[in-house]
């Protein structure tokens, strides 16, 4: 069946990239995150606690491949399995177990590609991509000086505030047309090689910006109408009210 | 819009009812079912349709997590603009499961 090359180059890219040191976490931590991700669809915690009322209603242990720390098996694991349901309490204990907030976005976003990719070839009929080959090397660990505490659970960089030692994560020096700077690209901006990371796939498998707001013309061989209603389904499924 | 929250009501778009079986399927990760939505959307809409409707649907898979995972708000904009049919649709009870 033929697949949209710039769809399978992008999801290439991305997964590639997971094995690489990130902003934070090294390649290998990267790809346990990756891996601990898909673990966690059978877990049986999960599992237990997606049907309660509550998740902190059900006691237990992670089924876990064990090799990160417990907060961020538990932060893998709730953003797999239960995500429509997190809150600021959920995230603030978390970072008292000891994840911090720029692993903490690191995380969300392997997580995040990691499912992306798992679904779409689920959806049209292909295996799982084996995990990401490991690249030796030192995360970057550098957080931009123009973050601040102003919309969401972690920190942001708002387009306004991006330095010149920053890369170019809104892609303003390019074209500032094509990246908003809305808060759903805000979301991962603590940490921008994982926001461009997962912005830059995602671009390809939805639509960039200016296409989204251009009705005059249909860029895919699904129409605007039919993309936003997936869209909407989706986020219903998922409890997101953004 | 109901349809958008119950995958079964009218939503006035074309080959809604296929799509929105599919995403179903897939969110889900029912392998069985993902099948014969699959074979479904492709007698309805085509190999190229299938697959950019797989995109979106797996896209949102993850960028729900996202934005579920770091507590971004929708901005007042956005919230004015929908007010009225997320209050329709009961979207904001989702906030009332939150903990």
């Amino acid at each position: 069946m033929p697949i949209r090359p710039d769809i399978l180059e992008a999801q290439t890219r991305a997964w590639t990239a997971i094995g690489h040191p990130g902003g934070w976490w090294a390649g290998a931590e990267r790809v346990a995150i990756a891996a601990e991700t898909r673990h966690a669809a059978s877990c049986a915690l999960c599992a237990a606690r997606a049907k309660a009322l509550s998740p902190s209603m059900v006691g237990g242990d992670h089924a876990t491949l064990g090799s990160l720390p417990g907060a961020a098996i538990e932060a893998i694991h709730r953003i797999r399995t239960d995500s429509g349901r997190l809150g600021e309490n959920w995230f603030r204990r978390l970072l008292t177990d000891g994840l911090d907030e720029e692993h903490y976005v690191e995380l969300v976003s392997v997580v995040a590609i990691t499912v992306a990719i798992d679904t779409f070839r689920s959806a049209v009929g292909l295996d799982a991509l084996p995990l990401p080959v490991v690249h030796a090397g030192t995360p970057e660990r550098r957080r931009p000086v123009g973050i601040r505490h102003n919309l969401a659970w972690v920190g942001t960089l708002a387009p306004e505030d991006v330095g010149p030692d920053d890369p170019d994560l809104y892609l303003t020096r390019r074209d500032p047309s094509l990246r908003s700077g809305a808060n759903i690209q805000r979301a991962l901006s603590l940490v921008p090689p994982a926001m461009m990371q997962w912005w830059d796939m995602l671009e390809i498998m939805y639509m960039p910006g200016p296409w989204m707001r251009d009705f005059t013309r249909e860029y895919r061989a699904v129409s605007h109408a039919q993309i936003e209603m997936l869209a909407a389904r989706v986020s219903a499924l998922n409890l997101c009210i953004y | 819009m109901d349809g958008v929250m119950d995958g079964a009501s009218d939503t006035g778009v074309l080959h809604a009812s296929e799509l929105l079986a599919f995403a179903e399927a897939v969110v889900a990760f029912d392998t069985p079912l993902i099948s014969r939505t699959r074979d479904a959307l492709l007698d309805a809409m085509g190999e190229d349709a299938m697959v950019d409707a797989a995109a979106v649907i797996a896209g949102f898979n993850g960028i729900t997590r996202i934005a579920d995972a770091t507590g971004i708000p929708l901005e007042d904009t956005k919230a004015e603009q929908s007010a009225n049919w997320r209050n329709t649709l009961g979207i904001d009870r989702f906030a009332a499961t939150k903990s």
